[in-house]
């Protein structure tokens, strides 16, 4: 675990990829082949980040997509750098055996965006996929503050926590019910530009669509975790709190589509992220068959 | 509008007979008929076709806030909630955020059971039930002198309307999609200019409706069912200029019985060397009423 005091010698550019545990590893073109690098990631599904199918919670799991996303597009700009300005996830599958395996790879580079296709596979079950994404990034002049990167970039995966916060605490983010949630915009969620990292805005809507749901719900109320996602960042959030407020749109059959604009409430109430959850009611475990599996090469 | 002469009557936009109005400096909305040409299996609009609309809508809305710059859609997503079944489809915009590079916009789908006449004597209800949201990127692209720009009013609000002669058959029929290989999600278009956009290229919501026929088919064939597309995102990479434009199809997810199933399409420009021009995911469920989302 990080330090996750706000004092100390933190590294703002790995604390909330780390509480993921994620490894990543630079993969340089062939000898002689001109282009970007490509990424790999692996990520363990921890105990306290599984979601209720048993699956990496999606919060997590598009944390781990921006941090891997992110950190390609910066390396194929440098020495400028990036911000990431949107996120298209769908998610194949939420029950995982894991680990989960990333790879990453630069589909356009223009002027002033870049823009990475990501794929995730379950190592643990015969790398069947689990989610299809796009992140796109904003080219940024970094001015004096130059990031440093040993090349090729190896971060190996952090040992396992002894008492691990769950995503809510450690993400901040305020006990309730209903269609709005906060986060606290503690120091450990910055990057390092000093606003809200991107996972902290995926993990507070993943949680807040799904509080927002489940309000609607009359009782036994099924379990429900959050799955295909798009977020679009729009402004930086520096103040906080940060205020997810979901608008239940519809849906059926076990999905509902949700509508979520998140606020930086201390910055005049600034919409900082737009975007939309479709959330899923978990439904028990059906016999696997094993015909209709089709492997992710 | 703001191109002088785009779209012609002789466009794939105008024999949808859309019919727009650009409400202020940052929204506008646009509708079309809901006709049998345009709905998929489960009798709503295909999703595809909600795309075409909502590229249109967000490109009205953001005109003002952009120009004299041009722009291009980067990237657009559409979730259904519903299957939108009119008389009219009508798509709303707002711009959310105008940068120096970018521009994001939000549009929400409604139907408009009562709607019937023409947009100026029918005003946005905001009781009109949500069938669709979407969101789109623009890439703001510095002015040149190249583009035939003709004057913008700004005098609020400006309506539109295209008139084409209508759609000749099924959507994917008039676009000149040919499924090549079914099961293995092959399809392919000619490039015309039927389909252009202010570019001279395949036009984005097209992109993505060839898309989804591409998934739908490959879906539909691994579970022997009809299936209906209920999320798109879409990466807009490259223009498609030259063609055939091909799809390349990877199944993420058939799903199982009574849950839905998704798919990645890129679309390639085979006479631009293979390049990839679009990358489509499309969510898809199977026939049953009010579906939404990718199944698990």
């Amino acid at each position: 675990m990080s330090d996750l005091s706000g004092g100390g010698a933190v590294d703002h550019r790995h604390v909330v990829a780390e509480y993921i545990r994620l490894e990543r590893r630079e993969v340089p073109p062939p000898p002689g082949v001109e282009g970007p690098s490509a990424i790999a990631g692996r990520a363990p599904v921890d105990a306290h980040l599984r979601n209720a199918a048993g699956g990496l919670r999606t919060g997590a799991l598009l944390t781990g997509i921006d941090s891997l996303g992110g950190l390609l597009c910066g390396l194929a700009v440098q020495p400028e750098w990036i911000v990431t300005t949107s996120m298209m996830v769908t998610v194949a599958h939420l029950a995982h055996t894991g680990p989960l395996g990333l790879l990453g790879r630069i589909v356009r580079r223009g002027r002033t965006s870049v823009v990475a296709s990501l794929d995730v596979v379950d190592e643990g079950r015969d790398r069947g996929p689990v989610a299809s994404a796009t992140v796109t990034c904003a080219v940024l002049d970094p001015g004096d503050m130059r990031l440093h990167f040993d090349r090729p970039l190896v971060i190996p995966m952090g040992p396992p926590a002894a008492d691990p916060l769950g995503p809510e605490e450690f993400f901040a983010i305020a006990p309730g019910t209903g269609p709005v949630t906060r986060l606290d915009l503690v120091d450990r969620l910055r990057n390092p530009w000093g606003i809200l990292h991107g996972g902290a805005v995926a993990v507070l809507a993943d949680v807040a669509a799904c509080r927002a749901v489940d309000a609607t719900r009359g009782r036994p109320r099924p379990p429900v975790a959050a799955a295909d996602t798009v977020l679009h960042y729009l402004r930086p959030a520096r103040v906080g709190p940060v205020e997810a407020r979901c608008t239940v749109l519809g849906g059926g059959s076990g999905r509902t589509l949700v509508r979520v604009a998140v606020h930086d409430v201390g910055a005049d109430q600034r919409l900082v992220a737009l975007g939309s959850v479709v959330v899923a009611d978990i439904r028990p475990p059906a016999a696997v068959d094993k015909s209709r599996l089709i492997r992710l090469t | 509008m703001a191109l002088d002469g785009y779209p012609s009557a002789s466009n794939f936009l105008a024999d949808l007979g859309m019919e727009a109005e650009v409400t202020t400096e940052t929204s506008a909305r646009v509708r079309i008929p809901v006709t049998a040409e345009v709905v998929g299996a489960d009798g709503g609009v295909r999703a595809g076709v909600l795309a075409t609309l909502v590229d249109v809508v967000g490109g009205s809305a953001a005109l003002r806030a952009v120009l004299p710059d041009w722009m291009a859609t980067a990237d657009l997503t559409v979730q259904t909630v519903r299957p939108a079944a009119g008389p009219l489809v009508e798509a709303r915009a707002d711009v959310v955020r105008r940068g120096r590079t970018t521009l994001v916009v939000e549009a929400s789908v409604v139907d408009v059971p009562g709607g019937n006449g023409p947009m100026a004597g029918d005003p946005a209800d905001p009781a009109d039930p949500v069938v669709a949201w979407a969101t789109m990127t623009f890439a703001v692209l510095p002015s040149r002198t190249g583009l035939p720009m003709r004057d913008v009013s700004t005098a609020l609000p400006v309506r539109w309307s295209l008139a084409g002669a209508g759609l000749a058959g099924p959507v994917a029929e008039s676009l000149g999609v040919v499924v090549d290989d079914g099961p293995a999600g092959r399809v392919s278009l000619p490039v015309h200019r039927y389909l252009h956009n202010s570019f001279g290229a395949v036009q984005g919501g097209v992109m993505a409706l060839v898309a989804e026929v591409a998934a739908l088919e490959t879906l539909g064939a691994a579970r022997g069912e009809p299936m209906v597309a209920t999320g798109l995102q879409v990466a807009y990479l490259a223009l498609g200029r030259i063609g055939p434009i091909v799809s390349r199809t990877r199944v993420l997810d058939p799903g199982t019985a009574g849950v839905g199933g998704s798919v990645v399409v890129e679309m390639v420009d085979r006479g631009a060397d293979d390049r990839v021009t679009t990358v489509v995911n499309v969510a898809a469920a199977p026939l049953v009423p009010a579906a939404v989302g990718a199944g698990r």
